[in-house]
């Protein structure tokens, strides 16, 4: 008798193959970047990049990329739309980036990221970017070459490597989007002319909206740093002093420990303290010849100029709603009788942010 | 009779595996969901409660199966309450083993369906995984000891899988402050944990079959229980820090979106592979109910049981035929977990009141 089934075990799923689920890569066009935009009577429309694959027998390929747009008063649905321009089944598996214009970005992401989660084929690790401006004029750039949305993704790598901009993916998006105690922060992108995208610095998020904010990213560096955020280095440059006779410095961060305390007094009120030490290589420091360099006084001038930008910083994030350090979250941890009873979105602007800077210089690099 | 014993015995350390592939199956997969709906961010305190609950119930089995040491669950209910009762008890049993196995059937189906080949009829993928399970299931349950031992490996394989998605941003503060969600809570959570880990209860299936002296039995399936409790609690902890509340509510199977987030240059889509070899844990869950139903019918020749085991897995095969609808099948999980909790825990507790409290044990007669 076991060897009846035996044989049923053996047969079956050789006759069954490629009776169901076959797709074949050929029938397919990848999608690799996506965008999406407000128009002005409200709709939203999503453009697709996507790499058609066609077999020429022998194995050989031939590989062309082409921009498909579709338009509907509400996202549901859109994907059905690019489906029938596109000729073959549309293969949402592999789209690297998700660009977002800004417009749409301010109602809220959620809707659009959604389909992403409930389908089991998406990608979750494709990046999320808002853009100055339509996403699609990203998303255009350099139409001949394919596929483009390799380009932003090395852009945003580099970026990522160098704490300029956060590592986010949909999969990290779907955590922020959903967690009341602390909110997100993503790359901001723009299109400079002529036809060259590049990182602008990084949009502040409440919830899944965008506030319109943006930090640039001369100062994006300082932020992730605050947030306790370093990848391979952060390289960031400054002018201390006065604009005029200010002495210009360019270092990277090798190093970094935060310290984030959340404290509330008997008032309620809420104070945050963000120590952060940074240990820095200089990479360039074009001095006075004759003077010898004076690390300690460097150390306290960059310091100081650092706290006094992590300031600029932290207000704008208060101005903003933006809760990208996760006060909230400290707080329903820490003071859970005060998290149930107070309206989060509307107690963040009265908290006081105190950042303190402190930079330790421990390379100068080949000269003194 | 007697030589069909030693070919059909199995070792202590059999035993271990054995109970560990009963009770790791597809639950785990929609536990931490399931845990958290009540328990919240302590949904991790409700799997080691339900751990100490399975030990409760694993002491009562012992104490039960030391009286009767050759007789399994069905025959010690007939030796306690009598011919009729216990034949009525033992339809019980029987039906319990058949719509747990289902339910672990259909659900397997569910999650193939849902995350691997969504358009292969249920039916189809049902089949495939019965034919499978009666192959095994039939054999002697020293073959099927053996298979477990093996397809143990995987479960190791499988946890280190799990070590790859430490590397995806992580969140202590989700389970800060321990304890919020409250007593309550935390129990409600480890009753929906507690149907995670049901699959101990073939023990009083498996007891009779055990070579070795039967002494040291308490501490193989104490440390079994160990096991599954610390690596469910694994499971949710890591979870529960990986995403919020609100995320956890809107996921069907937490621990395959856990290592979707996972990509590398050379491998992506973690959450396919793992589920790929989950599918052999999932299937030996249905193999022990298939044994246990089986053999609880009582039956004397090994030709009978072998006929049992193909009706059983026919009848298994209709039941998965019940359509694929998230209303119907939680409301046939609401009842069949209410059968488990009388076959599993009542039942076996009542048997050893009454034996103590009758002084029967296996040598006295039956009535």
């Amino acid at each position: 008798m076991r060897k009846i089934f035996l044989v049923i075990l053996l047969i079956f799923p050789i006759v069954l193959t490629g009776c169901w689920d076959q797709r074949l890569l050929v029938n397919r066009t990848l999608v690799n970047g996506i965008s999406f935009d407000l128009t002005e009577e409200g709709h939203i429309t999503v453009a697709v990049r996507a790499l058609n694959i066609q077999s020429k027998g022998g194995g050989l390929f031939e590989i062309s990329d082409e921009l498909v747009e579709a338009e509907r008063p509400t996202i549901v649905g859109l994907g059905l739309d690019v489906d029938s321009k596109i000729s073959g089944e549309i293969d949402a598996s592999k789209a690297h980036v998700l660009i977002i214009g800004e417009e749409l970005a301010k109602k809220g992401i959620h809707p659009l990221v959604e389909f992403f989660y409930r389908n089991r084929e998406s990608y979750l690790s494709s990046k999320i970017v808002i853009s100055k401006g339509k996403g699609k004029e990203i998303l255009s750039v350099e139409k001949e070459k394919s596929p483009i949305a390799f380009v932003i993704l090395q852009l945003l790598e580099g970026a990522e490597a160098d704490t300029v901009i956060p590592k986010k993916n949909t999969f990290t998006v779907w955590n922020n989007i959903l967690d009341p105690g602390k909110d997100m922060i993503l790359p901001y992108l723009e299109r400079v002319k002529p036809d060259k995208v590049t990182v602008a610095g990084v949009a502040l998020f409440n919830g899944d909206r965008y506030t319109g904010s943006t930090i640039p990213k001369e100062k994006s560096g300082v932020l992730l740093s605050l947030m306790n955020q370093l990848d391979k280095t952060n390289r960031m440059a400054l002018i201390l002093g006065s604009k005029k006779d200010g002495r210009s410095i360019s270092f990277a961060t090798r190093d970094l420990s935060r310290n984030l305390e959340v404290q509330v007094d008997h008032d309620e009120k809420i104070t945050c303290n963000i120590n952060l030490k940074i240990d820095i290589e200089v990479i360039s420091y074009p001095q006075d010849i004759k003077n010898e360099l004076n690390i300690q006084k460097l150390n306290h001038d960059l310091s100081n100029e650092l706290t006094k930008q992590a300031k600029e910083i932290t207000n704008t994030l208060v101005k903003a709603n933006c809760d990208a350090f996760g006060i909230g979250r400290q707080i329903s941890s820490f003071h859970p009788e005060l998290w149930k009873k107070m309206n989060w979105d509307q107690e963040y602007k009265n908290v006081q942010i105190e950042p303190v800077v402190k930079v330790n210089i421990i390379k100068t690099g080949n000269v003194f | 009779m007697e030589k069909e014993m030693t070919t059909n015995q199995i070792t202590k350390f059999q035993l271990f595996f054995l109970l560990i592939q009963s009770q790791i199956g597809v639950a785990l997969l929609s536990l931490p969901h399931a845990v958290q709906e009540s328990a919240k961010g302590d949904g991790w305190i409700s799997t080691i409660l339900a751990g100490v609950a399975v030990q409760v119930m694993l002491v009562v089995y012992w104490q039960l199966l030391k009286r009767f040491p050759t007789l399994m669950y069905t025959e010690i209910t007939k030796k306690v309450v009598g011919s009729f009762l216990g034949k009525l008890l033992n339809v019980f049993i029987y039906m319990n083993f058949m719509l747990v196995g289902g339910l672990a059937t259909i659900l397997f189906i569910k999650v193939i369906n849902l995350w691997l080949l969504p358009l292969t009829p249920g039916w189809m993928i049902s089949l495939l995984i019965l034919t499978a399970c009666i192959y095994l299931a039939i054999s002697d349950l020293k073959i099927i000891a053996r298979f477990f031992v093996l397809a143990t490996s995987l479960i190791l394989i499988l946890w280190f899988t799990s070590v790859l998605s430490w590397f995806t941003p992580k969140e202590f503060q989700y389970v800060l402050p321990i304890g919020s969600s409250g007593i309550k809570n935390i129990l409600m959570g480890s009753n929906n944990s507690l149907l995670a880990m049901l699959g101990f209860e073939a023990l009083l299936f498996f007891f009779p079959f055990i070579i070795e002296n039967k002494k040291g039995v308490l501490k193989t399936v104490s440390i079994a229980n160990l096991f599954i409790t610390l690596f469910y609690t694994y499971f949710i902890f890591i979870t529960l820090i990986s995403f919020s509340t609100d995320q956890l509510t809107q996921m069907r199977e937490p621990i395959l979106n856990l290592l979707r987030g996972i990509s590398y240059k050379m491998i992506d889509r973690v959450d396919l592979i793992f589920l790929s070899v989950w599918m052999v844990p999932m299937a030996t869950s249905i193999i022990t109910y298939l044994f246990a139903a089986s053999k609880s019918l009582n039956l004397e020749k090994k030709n009978h049981y072998r006929k049992a085991v193909v009706l059983n897995g026919g009848i298994l095969f209709l039941i998965t035929l019940i359509p694929n609808e998230d209303t119907i099948i939680t409301l046939f999980n609401q009842y069949v977990s209410y059968l488990s909790y009388v076959v599993v825990f009542l039942i076996p507790s009542l048997l050893l009141v009454l034996s103590i409290l009758m002084k029967k044990h296996e040598m006295s007669e039956s009535r």
